[in-house]
């Protein structure tokens, strides 16, 4: 039974694999762009996930995001550097600025939390603003291009998009890994049990810092990837009206498992197109389908689904919460 | 609001119809009769819908005149115009999506821009598929956006004649405040345009206070700027014209006021007084000026296009709703010459133009000796003044000439405020 | 000396707008627990309406007043019974619901106005009021600074004189204890969201004549909120009155010596700073979690 379980398990993944594979040759051009933009939400949504795993919504993820696209803009324009080399140094640089802002942030939790990381992300992306040099200020920096390597150039939808697919999926597999490792069990148990892990020994502080700081690297990997393609970095690409999108892919995409954030950036990133036609009125029509999903179907997009992905073989053994 | 292809065609295809019926043309001159697209990748809703919508209803204008008399005619083909929008709400990402768009689903012969971080977004593009692309704000131009070109907004230079102007007619104004918005793309370049101008008309500049784009309350900066005793306040190229000349009025100020744009100003004349807004300075005429019909000036009948426009957009009128229409035209001279509506071959017949028309005349090719590429006609720029609660051109001076002079003193203070020269 | 005085004048009036809105969202949160991510477009939409019924069809200004707060409210009411009231038990459901509200809004305030530059009205109270010889302050402002001295005041009188109010801070206090000592938990959430609403479409309305009125202006006022609320503490409304002037004041002078970019900088490392210190606010009373 259990061996299964588990072909089937690998044979959808196949099969999902080979889909995404073939896909970009059957879109238009402006869809292609569209999918390389997915793909890096998908490690936007799935990083974020292991932040929220210890119960705290943060609102400086876009930020953070900033901070590595920024990095990966300022070492290509200064030193001309490799995407080889901008992709990790772009997580690094992020990680390592959540790392300080660990400090002051954790002392707060719940709604403080939730303030607290947008006032810190609002006053970094407000000094991207102010200072010129080196930040370009409110206009940006500009002509970030990706490699050509060989005959191969990264500037055309189809090669980056692989590019972009390979590194996102070696991303989610780390953090996949990450999440049922020993540290990811500890998360969730300071998310639903935080007490009961202070009192066996478990420093909270330490294990909501490392969560940030894993989903902060991650976040900056994805900044990185998207500036690389897109060429163009400006501050309020990474301002509130971002995170809250980021906000309403996972919620109502659903929190409880790693697949339900990544099945809410899919779905409405489809939906959004397909309500292109309304022009002006599609905030109005994202913001209403969110107020139903919130009302009608509170844990989720995911929690329709898990009939159907049992029948796959995917998420039938992801747990809901603390492990037994 | 947006003529979508659908509708186009529908309209082309009556219009062509009729031509056909009423002169009774012989058949193979339809053969010879083709649609040329001109994409226009503006921002048409958000903050920035000033500075693009009402320059593609401007377009429309002309498009419709043209076509209704006929079209163009390019090279042996007769070519109606047909203009394609994209509305990218000055937002980079969907600036590049649109550009795309335009130029590879289209077919688009040239994209009109704003300027600014949307254009430095698409130079990349604009240069793989050898695309002509225009742009209201000349330093856009690098040393390598070769098919870039700025043909007629020369922002921020024109702010200079107004500088000229003020300080030949109010000898007596010494001192001046600069205060606008902190932006790279409008605010500074223009911020150091005017201490440049300033610099050379022998005024002091006092105090320069870059604000950013957050502020609510304009009292604090109006108030401090005016601690300073200026006998000019220079609002340089801001968005916030409004609130500040409001602000000027309640707080008593009784100086001169010199701005780069005063857009909807029968708005601050309803928020202050008529007698407070008379005598401001600026740059952009309404073009039911008497002065647009003196010789020299390339754009027909300014006056029933000012009609025309407002008729149609009683409330739209801006600053670029005349400028997108006179790059529409410049392209059309431009094709004519080439005999082509190729981009490449359009770009080459306008730049081998050593005399090329500009709107306000005497355009020439400049650039290089401050952004590194001859790829913006400068030319002469008209000052204008409120009188009697209505703008009238006052003079048009030449911008060349104090270019030519005065250059080093411009580049000078481009770099103090951080701005890319050569 | 002049520029100082001028400074103070100024920010006294900014804070009495500021507290307007940012008391609204201390009582908001402080009733019912959830962060109204659309109390800026509260205020925007007090902002429309005197935009529609004073610019354009010029309707007498105190009366559009008065028209802007009943809108505002009935949103307000609207929000609470069909939003946060079935979303009760879990903060983020209430918080995300309102975020679909600020999308509502602002399209329905482009559909309304038409999404080009911002709207201006025209202030009803033209002239300056000039003090010493030095001192400006138009007679527009005077009467919006006393309109909102007078909000406030009503507010407090409401709050420690009547029995709604009694009941209001109990239940901001502990909600539990308050059902257990039979207060109806719902009317006192509606009232709560009634008064903060009010207080935001006064706001709106009042600041019209003085801002450039477009759908997203009510992105610079939820920020202020949560500096003045972060600020003040995060339940005590005399703590947000306080902190809307001292963040008013700091705010001016740093405009005034320092640049606005710059103002907002330091406005929100003092936000972390106060967060840091003393998370409860320099008025704060302990929320329960």
């Amino acid at each position: 039974m259990k061996i299964i379980i588990r072909l089937r398990k690998i044979i959808a993944l196949i099969i999902l694999l080979a889909g995404l594979i073939v896909l970009p040759h059957y879109l238009e051009f402006h869809y292609q762009d569209l999918l390389i933009f997915l793909i890096v939400n998908v490690l936007v949504v799935a990083s974020y996930r292991i932040v929220t795993l210890t119960g705290e919504w943060s609102l400086i993820h876009a930020v953070m995001m900033g901070v590595g696209a920024y990095t990966a803009a300022l070492l290509f324009k200064n030193y001309n550097a490799a995407m080889w080399f901008t992709l990790p140094l772009a997580g690094g640089a992020a990680a390592l600025t959540a790392a300080l802002l660990s400090f002051p942030l954790f002392r707060m939790t719940q709604f403080y939390f939730l303030i607290g990381s947008f006032a810190a992300g609002e006053a970094i992306r407000l000094t991207w603003m102010q200072f010129i040099f080196p930040f370009g200020g409110s206009g940006g920096l500009s002509g970030i291009e990706p490699p050509i390597i060989g005959s191969i150039d990264f500037m055309d939808p189809i090669p980056y998009y692989y590019l972009a697919l390979g590194v996102v999926l070696i991303c989610l597999f780390i953090l996949y890994r990450i999440e049922n490792s020993k540290i990811g069990m500890t998360l969730h148990a300071i998310h639903w049990k935080a007490p009961l892990a202070e009192s066996v020994g478990v420093d909270t502080w330490r294990y909501r810092a490392l969560a940030f700081i894993i989903g902060s690297f991650f976040v900056g990997i994805a900044g990185a990837l998207k500036i690389h393609y897109l060429g163009t970095i400006t501050p309020n690409q990474f301002g509130i009206g971002f995170m809250v999108f980021i906000l309403i892919w996972v919620i109502v995409g659903g929190y409880k498992t790693i697949y339900g954030p990544l099945i809410g950036v899919v779905v409405l990133t489809i939906f959004d197109e397909s309500v292109r036609g309304f022009g002006e009125l599609r905030p109005a029509i994202y913001g209403g389908v969110l107020i139903i999903s919130i009302l009608f179907l509170p844990l989720g997009l995911e929690s329709i689904y898990p009939k159907i992905l049992t029948w796959c073989g995917i998420g039938s053994n992801s747990s809901d919460g603390p492990p037994p | 609001m947006k003529i979508t292809r659908r509708d186009f065609l529908k309209k082309t295809a009556t219009g062509v119809v009729l031509a056909g019926v009423a002169t009774g043309l012989p058949v193979n001159v339809f053969a010879n009769e083709k649609t040329v697209k001109i994409g226009m990748n503006i921002p048409m809703t958000g903050d920035y819908a000033p500075w693009g919508l009402p320059g593609l209803y401007g377009c429309e204008i002309i498009a419709d005149d043209i076509n209704a008399a006929g079209g163009v005619k390019i090279g042996n083909t007769n070519y109606k115009i047909e203009m394609v929008s994209f509305d990218h709400a000055y937002d980079t990402e969907k600036t590049i999506q649109g550009y795309k768009k335009l130029v590879l689903e289209d077919d688009v012969k040239m994209v009109m821009m704003l300027g600014g971080s949307t254009v430095s977004s698409i130079l990349p593009w604009a240069q793989r598929k050898k695309m002509l692309t225009t742009t209201l704000l000349p330093s856009d131009i690098t040393p390598k956006s070769e098919y870039v070109i700025a043909t007629c907004e020369s922002h921020p230079l024109y702010n200079v004649t107004g500088v000229e102007w003020l300080a030949e007619n109010f000898p007596e104004a010494k001192t001046a405040v600069i205060v606008t918005n902190n932006d790279v793309e409008w605010g500074l370049q223009s911020a150091s345009t005017y201490k440049a101008a300033f610099e050379v008309a022998g005024i002091k500049v006092v105090d320069v206070n870059l604000h950013g784009f957050d502020v609510t309350d304009f009292a604090p900066i109006v108030s401090s700027v005016l601690a300073k005793k200026p006998d000019i306040f220079c609002m340089a190229t801001s968005f916030y014209t409004t609130p500040l000349m409001e602000q000027l009025y309640h707080q008593g100020y009784k100086g001169k006021i010199i701005s780069c744009t005063l857009d909807y100003y029968n708005e601050i004349i309803a928020k202050t007084s008529k007698e407070f807004v008379n005598g401001t300075i600026f740059q952009f005429p309404d073009f039911d000026d008497p002065a647009l019909l003196q010789e020299g000036i390339h754009f027909p009948d300014p006056n029933g296009f000012d009609a025309k426009f407002r008729k149609n957009h009683p409330n739209d009128w801006s600053a670029v709703a005349w400028e997108y229409p006179a790059i529409l035209l410049n392209w059309i001279e431009g094709a004519k010459a080439a005999g082509s509506v190729e981009p490449t071959e359009v770009l080459k017949a306008l730049k081998s133009n050593k005399k090329p028309n500009f709107v306000f005349g005497g355009g020439r090719w400049w650039g290089s000796e401050l952004w590194g590429l001859d790829n913006a006609i400068v030319g002469r720029w008209p000052v204008v003044v409120i009188e009697d609660g209505k703008a009238r051109i006052k003079e048009f001076r030449s911008l060349t000439d104090w270019l030519d002079k005065n250059n080093d003193i411009l580049k000078k203070n481009m770099k103090a405020l951080g701005l890319r020269t050569v | 000396m002049e520029l100082i005085l001028q400074s103070i004048v100024n920010g006294l009036i900014q804070g009495g707008f500021f507290a307007l809105f940012a008391v609204g969202l201390v009582l908001i949160f402080g009733v019912m627990g959830v962060v109204n991510f659309a109390h800026g477009e509260l205020v925007m939409v007090g902002a429309y309406t005197v935009w529609v019924l004073h610019a354009q069809n010029g309707v007498p200004f105190i009366p559009v007043v008065m028209i802007a707060i009943i809108v505002v409210t009935a949103i307000g009411l609207l929000m609470e019974r069909f939003l946060f009231r079935p979303t009760c038990n879990d903060p983020l459901a209430g918080l995300i619901c309102s975020i679909g509200i600020l999308f509502i809004l602002q399209v329905l305030a482009t559909v309304v106005g038409g999404d080009g530059p911002s709207k201006q009205v025209p202030p009803p109270y033209h002239g300056t009021l000039v003090l010493f010889d030095f001192l400006h302050v138009p007679y527009q402002r005077v009467f919006s600074f006393f309109i909102s001295a007078a909000g406030l005041g009503t507010l407090w009188y409401f709050l420690t004189r009547t029995k709604f109010g009694w009941a209001l801070r109990a239940v901001a206090q502990d909600r539990e204890a308050s059902a257990l000592q039979g207060i109806n938990i719902n009317r006192i959430s509606m009232i709560a969201i009634g008064v903060g609403a009010a207080l935001a479409g006064l706001a709106g309305a009042l600041m019209a004549p003085l801002a450039n009125i477009n759908p997203h202006m009510g992105h610079n006022v939820i920020i202020t909120a949560f500096i003045v609320t972060i600020v003040g503490g995060v339940g005590s409304l005399s703590g947000a009155v306080m902190a809307a002037v001292i963040y008013a004041m700091f705010h001016t002078f740093i405009t005034v010596y320092f640049g606005g970019v710059i103002a907002t900088i330091c406005g929100l490392l003092l936000m972390v700073v106060v967060l840091i210190i003393k998370p409860t606010g320099i008025m704060g009373v302990k929320v329960s979690e």
